[in-house]
């Protein structure tokens, strides 16, 4: 291992090169080529680096597999970056089981991404910079993965965050992207705030209590996880409310990142990017980094009842919440998202409940399976012309063969139909939870509640996406007669967007009009419209492909990482430090019957809802939708709530500091000052007569006064020491 | 050398010397008396500064000969001092005079606040 252990600058770097190469020539090559073959030359030249990282990173798996399980763990140090006398921070990277697992997850869903965005994107004049932000997002998620020490974790944290933005907001022209891409940047913010008070809070307890950390001689690299994570055991365990201060301001940022209740709402919007960055990012890779730093620091939440009490109650409510909204929507790619938020709620139960290692087994069979249902959307948006309403869809089967066969795999995976990934991930998470005590707050056993809720929610899901898939993919073709009054719903609500900006005049004419995005050929996502005579094809092998790929990995990778316990013991081979032993099943519980019942009473519902197609009662008139449908389509109001609390309430704490702060306290001050100054020369003026003769007389009296008290100090002297009196006496003597 | 005439007396002379030319500066309206009231004040101190060289230190301790040299210095220094004085004075009487055609120091307000 060791010999090996620099290859993973080669992994680190190569997404690096490719982002420095897309950035600098890809402009200059698409000139010189033509569009054509310049796009293809470019597309490889994005593929190739990522695909060439995944090769390493499985070789650097193989080799780490092979070495001991106690010794599966090398650091590489590439520069002393912070070097002081009380701490330094390298610039190195950790090759363990877990960030060589999201290695591979990140290499390997990436590169089929890549794949597939070489044909989305193929009518994307700006092909190059798609691909340059879409390597450095690779690069920042390996550095967060990667990194050995807190620092280079918040630097890719704060990287993948940057990428995030720039390709929510890819088509930054419009203002409905733009606005997408601040809130996603801006909310994540709120977590960051967590992430790094944690980190600092972690780092100032470490240093108050140097002396009792057992450290070799000279070691000065506290924030580093090998030298962090042992001590934190010893230090934390008889501090309770420290460790869980840490742990939950860590659990604020992850949940930033990772889009749990109360900072979730960003990533639906940020389905407002490019159908792959939703699969890559915001679905299977950045968004999951929260469950990935609690496994990295799973010791802190070990040592916090409390804290993990909290991570699973969130994340039980986020699944829930989440679930709930998904059947309101008509957009497919929100459904996914809503999904995507409502499994990484799943996997926050998993890691709340101490099962560490049930979270990145949902993490990697999400990745999976979202990206697979991602992709298959983006295929199905592709085809259908741009328009991402399900109510427009149907009997695409017939069309569409190979997207139909894969993303029904797909949807087997999620709704936890036995034998496929999702159904082992699911049970695992709920089997740790109800089986265990250790997430309680105040004598509760909050664990298992957050289970039970995460039984309903399994449930929950099995409908939603059986609701999606068959108004997709079976019943009428309901493009073929759209009603006229429908037609353009989604450019109105598109429309009324704008209408709700605001942003302002927007007086340089940045923002494109309406008019203007239509007017744009193969520009933009919503350039023409679906008519009845719309005839859906296949999309092209670079896009099926990676379907078909994704496909099999979430119909065998459940079954192959479950199998003999292998993700368990390849995570962790030792068992947990703190918790030790953790139960994998609730006693006197048939688990596996219960989250088979869930899912097939899921399904069921949903089949017999949805099998004749679109319900009168979720069509186009949104009058006639139950009134918790449409709530949970307008997300119960929570969004709309926290926008204008944020927005608005803001900008009445803005006006209120103005009015009061600035204008009572701050331009009092400034203005008084200048008004005494003022009133002060006025009453001196009277002085200033202009007469040289009365200036005369002010200087006689003032001579006058100065040489009296001159005189009267004099006299008072007179009587105190003797030498003064014998002055006077010898002036008088002569 | 002693004197007949004693420290009080000079200084009575200065004092009265000074008075004349305080009340002619403060009374008077034409900047010419004005300046030899002036040169009056001057002259009182430079009668002043002569008698206590001429009559030694009121210091205890203090070098005779050198308080004699200074208040002759001084002196010396003062009358420079005047002369340049009435000099440039002179000229600005001169000038506002061209500009003006009259020098009375009443009329010359325009600096009232």
């Amino acid at each position: 291992m060791e010999a090996a252990k620099n290859l993973i600058w080669l992994v680190l770097f190569l997404p690096v090169v490719g982002s420095l190469i897309q950035a600098l020539i890809g402009g200059r090559v698409l000139k010189q080529l033509g569009p054509k073959k310049g796009k293809g030359l470019m597309g490889l030249l994005a593929v190739t680096p990522i695909a060439i990282a995944f090769g390493i990173g499985a070789y650097l798996t193989m080799q780490l597999s092979q070495a001991e399980p106690s010794s599966r763990h090398a650091v590489a140090t590439l520069f002393s970056w912070i070097d002081f006398s009380s701490i330094s921070i390298p610039f190195e990277v950790i090759i363990d089981p877990l960030s060589m697992t999201m290695v591979l997850i990140i290499t390997g869903i990436g590169s089929l991404i890549h794949l597939y965005a070489t044909g989305y994107m193929a009518e994307e004049k700006e092909y190059p910079r798609f691909f340059t932000y879409l390597n450095l997002f690779i690069a920042a998620m390996l550095i967060l993965v990667l990194g050995n020490n807190l620092a280079l974790m918040f630097i890719g944290w704060e990287g993948v965050g940057v990428c995030s933005y720039l390709l929510i907001g890819f088509w930054y022209k419009d203002v409905v992207n733009a606005k997408a891409a601040n809130k996603a940047f801006i909310v994540n913010r709120i977590g960051d705030w967590g992430l790094t008070l944690g980190m600092f809070l972690l780092a100032s307890f470490f240093l108050a209590n140097i002396g009792k950390m057992q450290v070799a001689a000279g070691e000065t690299r506290w924030l580093s996880y090998d030298v962090l994570l042992p001590n934190a055991v010893t230090l934390l365990q008889s501090n309770p409310g420290i460790a869980t201060a840490i742990a939950l301001l860590f659990f604020v940022g992850a949940c930033g990142k990772s889009a749990q209740f109360p900072l979730y709402f960003w990533l639906p919007d940020a389905m407002a990017g490019p159908t792959p960055v939703s699969a890559l990012i915001h679905a299977a890779t950045m968004v999951t980094s929260g469950v990935v730093m609690l496994n990295r620091l799973h010791v802190l939440f070990e040592l916090s009842p409390v804290a993990s009490a909290v991570i699973a109650m969130v994340g039980a409510f986020t699944a829930l919440f989440a679930a709930a909204i998904a059947f309101g929507q008509t957009d497919i790619k929100k459904v996914l998202a809503y999904s995507t938020v409502s499994q990484l709620g799943f996997m926050f139960i998993g890691c709340g409940a101490g099962g560490y290692w049930t979270g990145m087994f949902h993490v990697t069979t999400h990745a999976f399976f979202k990206a697979l249902l991602f992709l298959g959307s983006g295929a199905v948006i592709y085809a259908m012309a741009h328009n991402q309403d399900m109510r427009n869809y149907g009997n695409l089967r017939k069309y569409l063969p190979i997207t139909f066969a894969t993303m029904f795999i797909g949807f087997l995976a999620i709704a936890g139909v036995p034998g496929l990934a999702g159904f082992f991930s699911k049970e695992a998470i709920l089997g740790y939870a109800l089986g265990n005590h250790h997430a309680q707050a105040g004598g509760y056993n909050l664990g298992v509640v957050a289970g039970w809720t995460g039984l309903v929610v399994a449930a929950m899901t099995a409908c939603y996406m059986t609701r999606m898939t068959w108004l997709t993919f079976f019943g009428p073709e309901r493009w073929r007669a759209i009603p006229e009054a429908a037609h353009h719903d989604h450019h109105e609500e598109h429309v009324e967007h704008h209408a709700h900006a605001d942003h302002g005049p927007d007086e340089h004419g940045f923002f494109m009009t309406e008019d203007e995005l239509h007017a744009q050929p193969h520009e933009h996502e919503h350039h023409h419209d679906l008519d009845a005579s719309h005839a859906p094809k296949e999309v092209p092998p670079s896009m099926y492909v990676p379907l078909v790929v994704l496909a099999a990995l979430s119909l065998f990778g459940g079954y192959l990482l479950h199998n003999n316990e292998m993700l368990e013991k390849w995570l962790y081979p030792t068992g947990l430090p703190v918790l030790t032993e953790l139960e994998k099943h609730p006693h006197g519980l048939p688990l596996m019957a219960l989250s088979i019942g869930a899912a097939s009473l899921g399904l069921a519902i949903g089949l017999f809802m949805y099998w004749k197609g679109l319900p009168a009662s979720e069509g186009w008139d949104l009058t006639k939708w139950a009134p918790w449908r449409r709530a949970a389509a307008n997300q119960f109001g929570y969004d709309d709530a926290m926008v204008s609390s944020a927005v608005e309430g803001g900008d009445q704490i803005a006006t209120a500091l103005w009015k009061r702060v600035d204008v009572g306290i701050v331009d009092r001050i400034v203005n008084g000052l200048g008004g005494l100054a003022n009133g002060v020369g006025r009453g001196l003026s009277w002085f200033q007569t202009g007469q040289v003769r009365g200036y005369a007389l002010m200087m006689l009296a003032g001579v006058a006064l100065l040489l009296g008290y001159v005189a009267f100090k004099m006299k008072a002297r007179e009587t105190e020491p003797m030498e003064h009196v014998e002055m006077t006496q010898e002036v008088a003597r002569r | 050398m002693e004197s007949s005439v004693p420290l009080g007396g000079y200084l009575a002379v200065g004092l009265m010397m000074f008075i004349v030319g305080v009340v002619g500066v403060v009374i008077r309206r034409n900047p010419i008396v004005i300046f030899m009231c002036i040169e009056l004040m001057l002259n009182a101190v430079n009668l002043t500064l002569l008698a206590f060289a001429k009559y030694g230190p009121i210091v205890k301790g203090a070098d005779p000969t050198q308080t004699a040299m200074a208040g002759q210095m001084m002196v010396i220094f003062v009358m420079a001092v005047a002369a340049a004085e009435v000099a440039v004075g002179l000229g600005i009487i001169m000038a506002i005079y061209r500009l003006r055609h009259t020098i009375d120091v009443d009329e010359m307000s325009v600096m009232r606040g």
